[in-house]
């Protein structure tokens, strides 16, 4: 019963940000400046036709509920509406790009993982001084994201995964070395340790469970700081991944494809929110 | 603590694993003898007759074929499909002779109902080709096909340079068009991946033969990827990965040029224009005497003379781009008027026409003569380097006569609608791509009617004399076929344009190419395409 309400609770939450996205993205494209504007419209050979699709859209767009209803009849329908700028249905669009996206995420988070990992390990386990570890990791907290990208792109090395992975390596490795720093001093840990315990015993059997509902949120964070850096990564690299789509979406004010990189987004985030603290509300229940 | 070191040094060895999952987005390989290039974005349409967009023109202009090929190295319209063409002497009836034997890309015949049924498909209203606009009225327009070989196109009316329309239309196969895949023309559309690339074959049913009566094209294929970021651009042909870009913009031709000065080119001035307008239109929501400032000649004409171009050309374009003074490039050698008499730089003239226009100084602020202080902003788009360096040399030139100016720059649509929409600006400094000498094609720029008339659109009736006088002078050249008479007109409109100043033209920028050593056949022109506009002749070395 209690599992049912959770599973209730979060389909009802999930359902009304879905639709707070859908109201916001709309309201914010539709009055961004330039949303009834086209630069071919500037082109002599082109200009009839940018006009006359604009008026279309200036049909379509003069009463919000109608255009919002507009907007919603397409994730119903399955294909997400029409792309203004490429006229195709957007799941065409996003489609094949999810895929790019997801691997990239996936890739760039291992890598980031492993590395936050291995340098808290060594950070935890050696005699360096911490600030040896520490050093590295503020600095990369400190580099935007695209001066990182673009710093790697100008001297032509590392893709976008290795940024993706330092972003996320950077940020987690502060969490992972203090988790880890304070899971060697737990009593029950030291006892092991003066038993004789194996290292890789006391990690897999006595530090790995203790930590595991922190590792499950910091995952989550991971993710979403992920999904954030994916527009500045996947545009800067070019990669063909739903944040290039969104950047190029929003520059075009591409509403129907904004629109549906919005829902898949907020939707990944509102599940990975779901996923990880809500690990021990399943079990108990 | 200190720990066993074998599960950190096992966790250190995944780190080795790092490289296989350091990925990049990788092209798709290059096939044998095939050329690679890159276009900004998707392509919004395969169709040729409904080509809109700049992407889709380049697919268009590498695998249709046509009757009529406009050389744009000579500038000249030469036969392809069509081995001879005439026009009657009323300029109403054009006659074209199909070569023997053609054939599309897929062995089928062509003949002169294919080239009939694809003009009637361009011309039909529900087609909504924009080049059918290019006949003035389409609707008026009939094709014949009176025999397997000979077209015979009826125009309502004259129109000129009607053989340049014929290098925009794509020939295709009656009644089964297939966005690109079967053409009559040097490639085909072989695969699409959406966001990736763009890969076309070649044909090899193509009619063309060289000078030596080898087929026609050289290469095997043409790769398109899709790619938006110059900097990766630039690199990758450095590498090799790609033979060409067809236009640079001038720091990353400068940066190209310090890596691989074998590999860039500076076509001298193109047919393009950089200008700053005002807003002169009366419905705009600007303050009554600022209206009365951007309407005034003496005002635009001060404003000319105050701006340096030179150093405009010299830092915002590093020199590559020549001062400009009228609205055709002396790269348009025919059109060009070299005996214009235009504004040259001079502040102490600018300050003298305005004084004479009651503007004087008040403490180092220009003020009208009620006492307004002269102030306002330059609009322009953002992420065009040169542009925004522009504004602020004008800025800085602008301060030498008490004008206080702000430059704000806008992503293209906001910048489009303050322009055709909402007409909220000041001024405005763009650029403006001229793809065709023919000054016919900027009839939508001079006629006071146009809504891209673009310091007053969509004027009921001309707003001043000299507009009226320009409108005439459009017209008669429009109508008239005695190219001396147009001639005349059309440097009588660039003289008005030069003393009026409604666009203060500042610089042409150079065409500016980057092609790789191992690219043979390549004959830069300024004219869109600049590089692939001879495509059948290209070819990388050591291919046959």
């Amino acid at each position: 019963m209690k599992a049912a309400l959770a599973v209730l609770r979060w389909f009802a939450r999930t359902l009304t940000i879905l639709l707070l996205v859908i109201v916001g993205s709309t309201l914010l494209v539709r009055f961004a400046p330039g949303y009834l504007s086209d630069a071919r419209e500037m082109d002599n050979r082109y200009a009839t036709e940018a006009r006359s699709q604009l008026s279309a859209e200036a049909a379509r767009s003069r009463s919000l509920p109608r255009m919002l209803l507009g907007e919603l009849r397409g994730p119903l329908r399955g294909d997400f509406g029409i792309s203004r700028q490429f006229a195709v249905p957007v799941s065409e669009l996003i489609t094949p790009r999810l895929a790019v996206s997801g691997g990239l995420l996936l890739r760039g988070m291992s890598l980031g993982w492993m590395m936050a990992l291995c340098a808290a390990l060594f950070s935890t386990a050696g005699r360096n001084p911490l600030l040896l570890w520490q050093a590295p990791a503020t600095v990369l907290l400190a580099i935007p994201t695209a001066a990182l990208a673009t710093f790697c792109l100008l001297a032509d090395s590392g893709g976008p995964v290795l940024v993706m992975a330092l972003l996320l390596a950077a940020r987690d490795f502060k969490f992972l070395d203090h988790a880890l720093r304070r899971a060697w001093l737990e009593p029950y840990v030291m006892q092991a340790r003066a038993q004789g315990v194996r290292t890789s015993r006391l990690l897999v059997a006595h530090i790995a469970p203790a930590l595991a509902s922190q590792l499950g949120a910091l995952a989550s964070l991971s993710f979403v700081t992920a999904l954030s850096a994916l527009v500045p990564v996947e545009v800067i690299f070019n990669v063909a991944g739903v944040g290039q789509l969104a950047w190029n979406a929003a520059l075009n004010r591409d509403l129907p494809v904004l629109l549906s990189v919005m829902l898949v987004m907020a939707l990944a985030v509102t599940c990975s929110g779901m996923a990880t603290p809500r690990k021990a509300e399943w079990e108990s229940a | 603590m200190n720990l066993s070191r074998r599960p950190v040094i096992g966790l250190a060895a995944l780190l080795s694993l790092m490289p296989a999952v350091i990925g990049r987005a990788q092209a798709a390989p290059r096939l044998p003898g095939e050329l690679a290039r890159t276009i900004g974005y998707d392509p919004k349409t395969f169709d040729p007759a409904k080509v809109d967009d700049e992407e889709s023109e380049t697919i268009r202009n590498l695998t249709a074929g046509v009757l009529l090929r406009f050389n744009r190295l000579t500038q000249k319209v030469e036969p392809e499909l069509a081995e001879d063409w005439n026009i009657s002497p009323d300029g109403k009836t054009v006659t074209f002779t199909l070569g023997f034997g053609l054939e599309f890309s897929d062995g089928s015949s062509l003949t002169a109902r294919d080239v009939a049924w694809s003009l009637r498909r361009v011309l039909l209203p529900a087609t909504a080709a924009p080049v059918a606009e290019e006949f003035v009225s389409p609707a008026g327009v009939t094709v014949d096909a009176p025999n397997d070989r000979t077209v015979v196109v009826h125009l309502p009316k004259r129109v000129i340079a009607i053989g340049k329309v014929f290098d925009e239309i794509a020939i295709e196969p009656a009644e089964r068009p297939s966005e690109g895949r079967v053409t009559a023309g040097p490639f085909f559309v072989a695969d699409y991946r959406r966001s990736r690339y763009v890969r076309l074959r070649r044909n090899p049913h193509y009619a063309l033969k060289d000078s030596a009566g080898r087929s026609l094209p050289y290469a095997t294929g043409v790769r398109l990827d899709i790619l938006e970021n110059t900097e990766q651009e630039i690199r990758l042909l450095q590498r090799g990965e790609y033979d060409l870009i067809d236009s640079l913009a001038p720091d990353y031709f400068e940066l190209l040029g310090k890596r691989a000065p074998g590999l860039v080119r500076d076509l001298g001035p193109s047919l393009n224009t950089e200008q700053l307008w005002f807003n002169q239109a009366p419905a705009s929501p600007l303050p009554a005497w600022e209206k009365a400032w951007f309407q005034s000649r003496a005002f635009r004409v001060a404003v000319s003379q105050a701006i340096r171009r030179s150093d405009l050309s010299r830092i915002a374009y590093l020199g590559h781009a020549t001062p400009a003074y009228s609205f055709i490039s002396p790269a348009n050698s025919f059109w060009y008027n070299r005996s214009l008499s235009a504004p040259q730089t001079d502040v102490a003239a600018a300050k003298a026409a305005l004084a004479s226009d009651g503007f004087h100084l008040h403490g180092a602020e220009l003020v009208d003569g009620a006492g307004h202080p002269v102030k306002f902003s330059i609009l322009t788009n953002t992420g065009n380097a040169a542009r925004e360096k522009m504004a602020t040399l004008i800025q800085q030139d602008l301060a030498a006569l008490g004008m206080q100016v702000t430059v704000v720059t806008l992503d293209f649509p906001a910048l489009i609608e303050r322009l055709m929409h909402t007409q909220d600006y000041e001024a405005c400094l763009l650029g403006l791509e001229n793809v065709d000498p023919e000054p016919n094609a900027m009839m939508n720029i001079w006629l006071s009617s146009s809504p891209n008339h673009q310091w007053n659109p969509s004027e009921k009736t001309p707003a001043t004399p000299w507009e009226a006088e320009i409108d005439r002078l459009v017209d008669q050249q429009a109508a008239s076929d005695v190219t001396a008479e147009r001639k005349k007109a059309v440097d009588r409109v660039q003289q008005i344009v030069a003393d009026q100043q409604p666009f203060i033209y500042l610089v042409y920028p150079n065409a500016l190419v980057a092609v790789s050593p191992k690219l043979q056949g390549a004959e830069p022109a300024v004219l869109a395409p600049r590089l692939t506009w001879n495509v059948e002749r290209l070819r990388l070395q050591g291919t046959r």
